[in-house]
Order: structure tokens, then sequence, then C-alpha cells
């Protein structure tokens, strides 16, 4: 059985904590390894979370970076070797543009010349001859929400259908509106591409101080989501990009088919186990693999089995991707369409990674690599404020 | 069963000319402009100094307590005021225009199952809170004395505006935002129009909220060149000869859309029919629209077709019209290509430039057009420019019946919508 809405992958990349492709991070996967480490973005020293999921590498030189900042460059870099790979005929007003954005992350250190000499001064009256007027004239395109998609439309000649989501569950958003597109005959191909840092001063300032992250100070001490001990997220990073087309014309070309689905709930943090369970009927076609939104909280988790349980059945098999990848917001839908396909080519689920004492409860936590011979599976994800996204990916 | 249509059955909007969506269609309907000296801060020293600027010194709890006809339970918006969370003036702005479309619509309890589609704009920094975070020359943001209250991105991130409007009215269907700059507002309603087309939602709260009048909005607009020079109140004049740039504006309009049949069948007055809606890109140059207008054009003829219109049958454009040189010609030149002499306007002179609100509050104008049969007028359109060839409408609105109304949101970049209204039968 399959789903309705479901399009043609046919190309994708992505950047990760564990690598720049899909075969390279599923070992890593399969042998549980984690990318938890030490903050290298920053001295994170004094901050309730100490511990982050990074991209090791950088983005290449590109004439972009004067508009474009890290995480928006992986982003433009993903989406265009995505398109190259995916070998799909569409161009110009064909080719459609679907980008998901976590959220827009302040610039603080550009504001540094406009905020320096501003001391002394409460009203602000000297705030444009001290401060404004020094700063790059191009300052507020670094802060645009869509300069990634906007200057990947021109490296790519796409004029078709495009849109820029945004929100924790952005990758999902996208993946959706690119499906419609695809569907409507508005496009015949589209690129979706995502892209999301939780490892920002702000957030982890915010994430950690909730008790939402972890607060291990050692990657060894990390205790893994659905285990009974579960204490946090380890906050990550990634971009990803899948091309789309209709079944029909990838033929041979499609490497696997992916569905998706967003919602929100109105929670102020993470949505309810309901919203998750909602989402993963939506798509579900008898599947027996789910990706879980993994929260790594007693209480979320076992709440979000309970509920999953209701839809997928009690005996379903539980992945933790983000256990091994750190969470990636709202780039986690579009990553996950990626290696849960990976993982079923293979025919290979990975465990949850450092999973020693999975809590009782329903579905089957994995806490070691098994072989599948499952072609489909669900990936879920949650953020805040209660933004859930769902994906299901399927194998030819 | 005949395919299912979007309609219109509630508007509410803040803008320049105030708070109310009656504010907005009166002062565009008398051929007023809001823009004015900016007031919320001292703008005296920056190159930029008038603004599309909603007249109140202040948003905050008793802002959204006058205004509110929402679901606010006692002190709940003294606690977001206390907590930092209404300093964002988009936050307010789109409470109080959601707040209004939804009573406008007459919705209640059989409608908490809508969807929301919002476009929003950037998150706001507050330098107040960076001037706390100073230490020495770096900005120090971490545990302890340096964390404030909640963070300081929290306070204002970039989906507060929809976190907030779904929680007051109790929403609990599917969310989309769209942050596709200033073509968010459009792309927003003509998702909400997909979903209702589509079946994926039966009742849609969509639109729009943005304000960048202050420090750092106006700051980083003045740098990037983008605004006229002139600081006076006639600084925007959209399609004029003399026009140098615009004129940045601040807002919200909020629509609540729903199945056409199911309008129907509750007795909701409707508005306007969503009859079509197209998005393209440019791919052309980062600051720049595409010279020859020709996937501007593509949006708006295949919102056309998608109508199962022609060209012929669209009897009002709402330009983006920002007042810039190279915006207007190009969308001039597409306009000119497709509706020949239609008449177009651009409200922009007279509230400015929403950003990624622009799109909703044009639309918002546009129901003139049905409600009193009036197109609206451009602002300070004195002398037309040969290099933009369209009937451009005056100052004044034009008293004139037609069925449909066409509107052009562009974004950075090269996004583009276009958002095609008919006249209800």
């Amino acid at each position: 059985m399959t789903h309705a809405g479901r399009m043609a992958v046919t190309g994708c990349s992505l950047r990760t904590p564990l690598g720049d492709d899909a075969a390279t991070v599923l070992r890593r996967l399969l042998a549980g390894e984690r990318a938890a480490a030490p903050n290298a973005h920053f001295d994170a020293s004094t901050y309730a979370c100490r511990l982050a999921a990074t991209i090791p590498s950088a983005p290449r030189p590109t004439k972009h970076r004067k508009f474009v900042k890290r995480m928006g460059l992986f982003g433009m870099e993903v989406g265009a070797e995505a398109l190259a790979r995916s070998g799909a005929p569409a161009k110009g007003a064909r080719l459609g543009l679907f980008c998901g954005y976590g959220g827009l992350r302040a610039h603080w250190d550009d504001l540094m010349p406009v905020l320096e000499r501003q001391t002394g001064d409460e009203r602000a009256t000297g705030a444009w001859g001290q401060g404004f007027s020094l700063l790059h004239p191009f300052w507020m395109l670094f802060h645009l929400s869509n300069n990634a998609h906007a200057l990947l439309s021109i490296d790519l000649g796409a004029k078709g259908d495009g849109t820029t989501t945004a929100g924790s569950n952005a990758g999902a958003q996208a993946l959706q509106a690119a499906i419609v597109a695809l569907a409507t005959d508005r496009v015949d191909a589209a690129l979706v591409f995502a892209y999301d840092s939780l490892v920002e001063p702000e957030t982890l300032l915010s994430l950690g101080t909730s008790g939402a992250a972890t607060a291990a100070a050692t990657p060894a001490a990390i205790v893994a989501p659905y285990d009974e001990r579960a204490a946090g997220i380890v906050p990550g990073e990634a971009a990803a990009a899948v091309v789309l087309e209709r079944p029909e014309d990838a033929g041979e070309r499609a490497i696997s088919f992916v569905s998706a689905a967003a919602t929100a709930d109105g929670a102020v943090d993470f949505p309810s186990p309901r919203a998750l369970a909602s989402l993963a009927s939506a798509l579900s076609a008898d599947d027996t693999i789910v990706d879980g939104a993994a929260l790594a909280s007693p209480t979320r988790d076992a709440a979000e089995r309970a509920a999953l349980a209701g839809v997928l059945g009690p005996s379903a098999t539980l992945l933790a991707l983000t256990a091994s990848t750190g969470h990636l917001g709202g780039a986690t839908a579009v990553v996950q369409a990626i290696l849960l396909a990976e993982a079923l080519r293979a025919g290979a689920l990975p465990p949850i990674a450092g999973l020693d004492r999975p809590a009782v409860g329903p579905l089957r936590p994995l806490v070691r690599a098994e072989e599948t011979r499952a072609r489909s599976a669900l990936g879920l994800s949650a953020g805040m404020p209660g933004l859930a996204g769902a994906v299901r990916v399927e194998v030819p | 069963m005949g395919a299912r249509r979007a309609v219109i059955t509630g508007v509410g909007a803040v803008s320049a000319f105030g708070v109310g969506y009656d504010a907005l269609a009166n002062g565009l309907a008398a051929g007023k402009s809001a823009v004015g000296p900016i007031r919320s801060f001292d703008a005296r020293t920056f190159p930029t100094r008038v603004a599309g600027e909603v007249p109140l010194d202040k948003t905050g709890a008793s802002f959204l307590e006058k205004h509110r006809g929402m679901l606010l339970h006692v002190g709940e918006a003294t606690a977001w005021e206390d907590a930092g969370l209404l300093r964002d003036r988009k936050v307010c702005f789109g409470l109080v225009a959601a707040a209004e479309a939804w009573r406008h619509a007459r919705c209640g309890g059989a409608e908490r199952k809508a969807s929301l589609s919002i476009g929003l704009g950037l998150e706001q920094a507050f330098l107040e809170d960076l001037a706390e975070q100073l230490d020495g020359d770096e900005i120090r943001i971490g545990a302890g004395d340096l964390a404030g209250p909640e963070g300081v991105r929290f306070r204002s991130r970039v989906d507060l505006t929809a976190e907030k409007i779904r929680a007051v009215i109790g929403l609990s269907g599917r969310v989309a935002v769209h942050v596709s700059a200033c073509a968010a507002g459009g792309m927003a309603v003509a998702h909400a129009a997909s979903w209702i087309e589509r079946g994926a939602a039966d009742v849609v709260l969509c639109g729009a909220a943005d304000s960048m009048v202050n420090p750092l909005g106006i700051g980083g607009m003045s740098r990037l060149g983008a605004p006229s020079p002139r600081a006076e109140p006639s600084a925007c004049r959209p399609f004029d000869r003399r026009r140098d740039g615009l004129v940045v504006g601040e807002g919200a309009a909020m629509f609540v859309v729903e199945e056409e049949s199911r309008a129907r069948a509750r007795g909701a007055e409707i508005f306007a029919v969503i009859a079509g809606h197209a998005t393209t890109q440019d791919a052309y140059r980062a600051t720049a629209p595409r010279p020859d207008g020709s996937r501007a054009l593509a949006a708006m003829e295949r919102a056309v077709r998608r109508a199962n219109l022609r060209p012929a049958d669209v009897g009002y454009v709402n330009a983006h019209g920002t007042g810039t040189q190279l915006n207007d010609i190009a969308e001039a030149k597409a306009i000119r290509a497709l509706f020949g002499d239609v008449p177009t306007s651009s409200i922009k002179g007279a509230v400015g430039h929403l950003m990624a609100a622009a799109g909703a509050i044009e639309l918002a104008a546009c129901l003139l057009a049905f409600t009193r049969d009036l197109l609206p007028g451009t602002a300070h359109f004195e002398e037309p420019d040969p290099e933009c060839p369209i009937h451009v409408i005056g100052p004044r609105p034009l008293a004139k019946r037609v069925d449909y109304v066409l509107s052009n949101s562009f974004g950075f970049g090269g996004q583009n919508v276009s958002v095609l209204l008919g006249r209800p039968r």
C-alpha cells in the first residue's frame, strides 16, 4: 500500500554532524556513533547545555558570503548538489524551489559597530551617526529569511513555484508544499532544501535553562532518548536537500518515494503526542518502523510511544536518528527523508545510540542494529512552539 | 460535485490609517495618505525619517485589551508584556487584525479547527536587550546574569506572532509560516486558498503582520538604500516620474478564508472569491527585479489562467508598486504586456511598504472594489513616467465596478506571487 501524496526522490544531498554523504552517515549510525561533543562553535562552559552536535566542515568559498551566512550557504550547497545528482530534466519555469528555514538567528556580531558607540545615549539620538551608518550596506540582507532561497533560485535558474517556510517543522512544510506543486502540475521537479542550527547562543540558552537540552558534562554521560533516565536532547544542525518528481516522470531514476505532513497544536513548548500520532496516522500505510521525535524526556517519550502504538501497533520498531546526529530543528524532515531511505535500501536499521536501559512501554526501541526487509518507514519531528512534522519514506 | 472554492468572509487590518479595517478602507476611499514623521523612536539623525507608522506610541497589554475581541485570559496580556513578548509591534498588530477578522466573519466554536497561514517579517532584535549583553567589545549571552528572563531571541522569534494568534483564538488546525520577505503575505493567502481547494482545510485564518519601524529596521533599510531619501510624507510616489524609493510601513491584515459552500451554508457574508493565485521566481539578481518583468508577468498570467479567466476579465491591478526605479518599470512592463490599459494603483504611497505584510494589506485594500465599487488610488502620483506606460490611477480612488482584481507581491531575490480576487455572486 502506498500513500496518495507521495512523490519520487531523484536526488539528494546533506551536511550533518556525522558526515556529508548518506552512506557515510548510515555507516556511523549503524555503528551507534554519536556526534555530540563539547560545543565547537563558541565557549559554552557557562551554559547549562555545553554539548552540541555540529557540522565539522565549512561551507565552500563562494561569492554569496556577502549575503548569506554559514547555514544558508550549506543549504545552497546541498540544494545545488541534489539537483545535479537527480538528472531531473525540468528547468526554468518547470523547476520549483521550496525552502524550509528553521528560524532567524540574530547576527549579533554584525551589530557591534552600532552598539559599541551607543553607551550613554539613552534616547539613541546619535544612533545613526554613531552606529547605523557604519553598518555594511548588506547587513539587512544577512537577516532576510529567504536570502538563501533567492540566491539559489538565481544560481539554478529555478523560475517555477517557490516559497520559504519557517519554524521547527519547516522542512516538512517545504516538502508538503513541493508535493502539492507537483501534484497540481505546476512544476515538473521541485527542489526542497532545509537548514537549521540549534547551536546558537540564544537557542542553547533557552533549551538549556528549560531543561529540554542535555546538561551532561561529557558525551559519554549523555543518556539516550527512550532510555528510562533520558535527560534532554543534544542540539544539532544540518542542511539537506531532495529533488522530488512525479513517480511517472522519475521512472528508473527514483531512489525513494516520500510523502509529508506538518501541523501545530498550539503548545508553547513541544507538540503533544496526540499531534505526532495524528501525523503518523495521516501518512502511515501499514508501516512498522518509525523514527521518533526522541525528545529525551521520560514523560514525553512514554507519551509519544503510547500515542504511536495506537497508530502503528505496540510492536512497531522505534528508531531515534537524532540520538546520533543531534536534534536538527527545521532540517529534520528532509534529513529523515534521506537517511531512512538509505537505511531501507541497505536493509539495516540503526540502533538508538547510547540506549542502555530502554524505558518500559509499547513500541520496540532499537538497542542494536538489525537487518530489515521493510520497504517503508515513518519519520517524526517535534519542535517549539507546538510544531510537528512527519515524512513517510518508501524505497522501490 | 463542483470544485472547491475559497472565499473571504472576514477581514481585519492594522495600518498607518489606524486600527481596524474600516480605518484602512475609509482612508483609501478618501484618497488620503497616512505616511508621516516617525514617532515611535527618535529618528531625527536617520536619513529616513518618515514611515507609514501605525498611530500609537506603544504596543502592549493595554493595546491588546482595548482591541481584543478575543479570548484573552485575565492577566494574560500583562504577563506577555512583562515577559517582553509584546514589544515587537507585529505581534500585537497580528493579534488585533486576527481578532477583527475572526469577529467580522462571525466565527465561533464551529470554526476552531481552522488552520493558520501567516506571513511574517524579520525577527525583531531590541537594542536594549543587546545593550544588556554587551561586555566590552563582545556580546555575551550565557548563563546567570547574562541570560535575561527567557533569553533574548525567544522574546521575538520569527513565529511568535503565529503562536500567539493560534493560542488566543484557540485554533487547532495546521500552521504554515511564510517568510518569503515582501511576498510572504500574498503567499500566505495563496497557500490558504490552496488548502481550501484541495480539501486540506475548510477554514483558514490567513494574512500577515510586520513592523520594521524601529531603529534596526529603518537603519538597516537606510543602509541598503531602498527608502526614498526625502523625509517628507510624499516620499513614496509609485510609478511617478520623480519616484526615488520606498517608504517603510507597518501593520497587519488578516482574513478568514473558507470553502464557499460551507460559508454559504452558515450564512456568512462573502466579500470576495479567491479565484486564482500563482507564484514564480525571477532567478535573476538578489537586489533587482528581472528588468523585462517576464516572471512577474508569468505569475499574473498563471493566476488568471488558474481562475479560468482571460486577462480582459481583470478590471484592476493592485501593483506591488514600491516607488523604486527598477521595480516600477519592470512591473509596469509586465502589466502592460498582459492587461494593456487596465486601471492600476499602488497603495504604498499611502500606507508605506509593509514588507512581509504588504501583500496582505493590499489584498485588504482590493476588497474596496467589491464592497464600495472603488479602486484605490496611488498617493502622490502626479507625473506619469513614460517608462511605466500603464493606466495609473491618480491619488483619488476611481469609482468603477469591476468583477475581478489582481494583486501582486514581489519579494527579495525575485519571489513573485499574484492573487486574483473575484466579486462574490
